[in-house]
């Protein structure tokens, strides 16, 4: 890992009823940096997203943000980190419109007296900014996201996560659910945020799109980090091996 | 990154669940249309006074509706709204006959209903009880509360004051239908235009999305059914101030009229969507044809079984419209010609 820390995991471990999905499990994710998450179902990757947005909490290990131990407790915690993450259930509400999902717990709220109303036309003019970054186009701001497609409703998803200032994304197969063309918009997405200096952790099981974006790749298998390879270095057939096998091909970093 | 070539609509202003207009207009219609037919069978019901009867029976339906549409919408139901208007009203109107501050006893009647409306909201946010089985629970235990309180007797004699709520008129409008008006005006704006309302629907709609964001899941319950005690506690109110009088049996069945009304409007049973506007639709349509029913003699018991096939209908209606059903799977002799 070539960048300025950001944040290092280090031997967290997660059971569940006695399943013991992640065993000692240590990543460290640089500044700006892409990092693809990758395993068979059931590896547990899943599991340490949830960890870091602070949707489920980790039985033991460490977390530290740019060298400081934190806890991450709650997704208002993780929030408060500047982690924003981006569910395989994409966190989206079929029957709130485009709008009102994007800004679900940030609402912009203006006073008329003592009493806080939403402020529609500040949050529709902010999603129109914010779906412009993106620049896919959706039906109408009005509409519950249920009527719109499987694409749309990513692209509503993603623009959450740019309300604000952000530090990390987590995302968990952005592109599962999306066609071609939009799914290279998300990539492309992707490639902009690192641009900007945000830190992306990524899992998808597209290792097409894996090799294309990401700075390293960190293999997970039954709970355990197998090892963290740059793309550079290794083929798909090796990662596909890795995650196989479990056998590590090329360790760097502090990580595994 | 620039959004000039992005096409986003900004879609329906001003209406946060975006299907108002489409639900209001249809079953205004609906309204309209049994207005136009019980009015030819029997002329006496086109008449303003009759009109005023009917909004004024109505009225404490129509504002424990609201409470409910809030409660549906968030994928929750309350069984127990009769048993709460039962008991926070004996309590109150006992307190004001005895000779107790009117201020007072209607406080106690809002604070009563409002803290029972909160207990159901712990036992479902808290200890995790279904929404159906916790508030089946209080509907029988409040009830039985109130038959402890003051079974057998009838409380008669409220204030002049509060009276007022169920019998006076301001500008020739009867009260409780200024009440219900303000009640269904102030659910509106609370369930369109306020972080509450978008978290209701929110919590309707999807649990955990809403969990994710980082707000309290369980707080939204607890202001949910807290607000629905509220309804409960001003429709009881304004019911007893209308009749001047109650007793422990009081709104027996009437989680049935304010379920029913609320589904009839269009409020999804699967929670995340609802419409006041509907629900307020949907009480005075109920109401409407009580009021068929007696101007046309027929017999009360009429009134339930027209009242069940109602809400049969709204709900195979909400079906359709949500794909639920197709209408290849409905029967031929329900479909309508055309």
């Amino acid at each position: 890992m070539g960048a300025t820390e950001l944040l290092k995991l280090s031997k967290l471990n997660k059971w569940y009823d006695g399943l013991h999905a992640l065993q000692d499990v240590s990543l460290t994710i640089g500044e700006g940096e892409v990092v693809a998450l990758v395993g068979d179902n059931g590896a547990g990757k899943s599991t340490l997203v949830k960890i870091i947005a602070g949707a489920q909490t980790s039985d033991d290990g460490e977390i530290s943000l740019r060298g400081e131990a934190t806890t991450i407790g709650s997704p208002k915690d993780a929030s408060n980190l500047g982690i924003a993450a981006l569910h395989q259930s994409l966190g989206l509400v079929g029957s709130l419109n485009v709008f009102e999902n994007i800004f679900l717990g940030r609402e912009e709220t203006r006073s008329i007296g003592p009493i806080k109303v939403l402020d529609k036309k500040k949050m529709r003019d902010r999603a129109i900014e914010l779906l412009g970054e993106l620049a896919i186009d959706v039906p109408r701001l009005g509409v519950p996201v249920l009527s719109m497609s499987g694409g749309q409703r990513q692209c509503v998803a993603i623009s959450r996560l740019l309300l604000d200032q952000v530090n990390l994304i987590l995302m968990d197969e952005p592109m599962a659910a999306l066609g071609v063309a939009e799914g290279q918009k998300v990539l492309d997405l992707i490639v902009r945020l690192k641009d900007k200096g945000v830190s992306i952790l990524i899992i998808s099981h597209n290792l097409e799109h894996v090799f294309s974006i990401a700075d390293r790749i960190a293999v997970l298998k039954n709970g355990r980090m197998i090892g963290t390879v740059s793309p550079k270095n290794v083929t798909r057939t090796d990662v596909v091996k890795m995650i196989t096998t479990g056998e590590n091909i090329e360790s760097e970093g502090a990580a595994q | 990154m620039s959004g000039s070539n992005t096409k986003v609509k900004t879609g329906v202003a001003g209406r946060a669940d975006g299907t108002f207009s489409f639900e209001g207009l249809g079953l205004t219609v609906v309204l309209l249309g049994i207005i136009v037919i019980f009015s030819f069978i029997n002329p006496r019901f086109f008449a303003v006074e009759n009109f005023l009867n009917i909004l004024t029976q109505a009225a404490p339906f129509i504002i424990m509706a609201v409470g409910m549409t809030f409660v549906i919408t968030a994928a929750g139901i309350d069984l127990s709204v009769g048993s709460i208007l039962a008991l926070s009203s004996v309590i109150g109107f006992e307190f004001m006959s005895s000779g107790g501050n009117p201020v007072i006893g209607v406080a106690i009647i809002l604070v009563v209903a409002v803290a029972l409306g909160i207990l159901n909201g712990a036992l479902i946010a808290y200890l995790a009880i279904p929404p159906f089985i916790a508030t089946l629970a209080t509907m029988v235990s409040l009830r039985g509360l109130a038959l402890l309180h003051s079974a057998g007797t009838m409380h008669f004699g409220l204030p002049e004051s509060v009276a007022f709520l169920g019998q006076g008129k301001v500008l020739g409008l009867p009260m409780p239908v200024l009440i219900a008006l303000l009640a269904a005006l102030f659910g509106y704006w609370l369930l369109n235009f306020t972080k509450f309302g978008v978290y209701c629907r929110a919590l309707g709609g999807n649990k955990e999305a809403l969990r994710l964001t980082g707000v309290s899941v369980k707080r939204v319950e607890l202001l949910v059914y807290g607000f629905m005690g509220l309804m409960v506690g001003l429709g009881g109110l304004v019911m007893i101030a209308r009749i001047d009088s109650t007793q422990a049996t009081i709104g027996t069945g009437s989680e049935i009229h304010v379920i029913a009304a609320v589904i009839i409007g269009g409020t999804s049973l699967f929670g995340g969507k609802g419409t006041v506007y509907g629900s307020v639709a949907g009480a005075i349509l109920l109401s409407m044809v009580a009021n068929a029913l007696v101007i046309g003699g027929a017999d009360f018991f009429w009134q339930l079984v027209v009242t069940g096939i109602i809400v049969l209908f709204a709900v195979l209606i909400g079906n359709l419209r949500e794909g639920r059903v197709s209408m290849s799977k409905v029967p031929s002799f329900l479909k309508m010609k055309s």
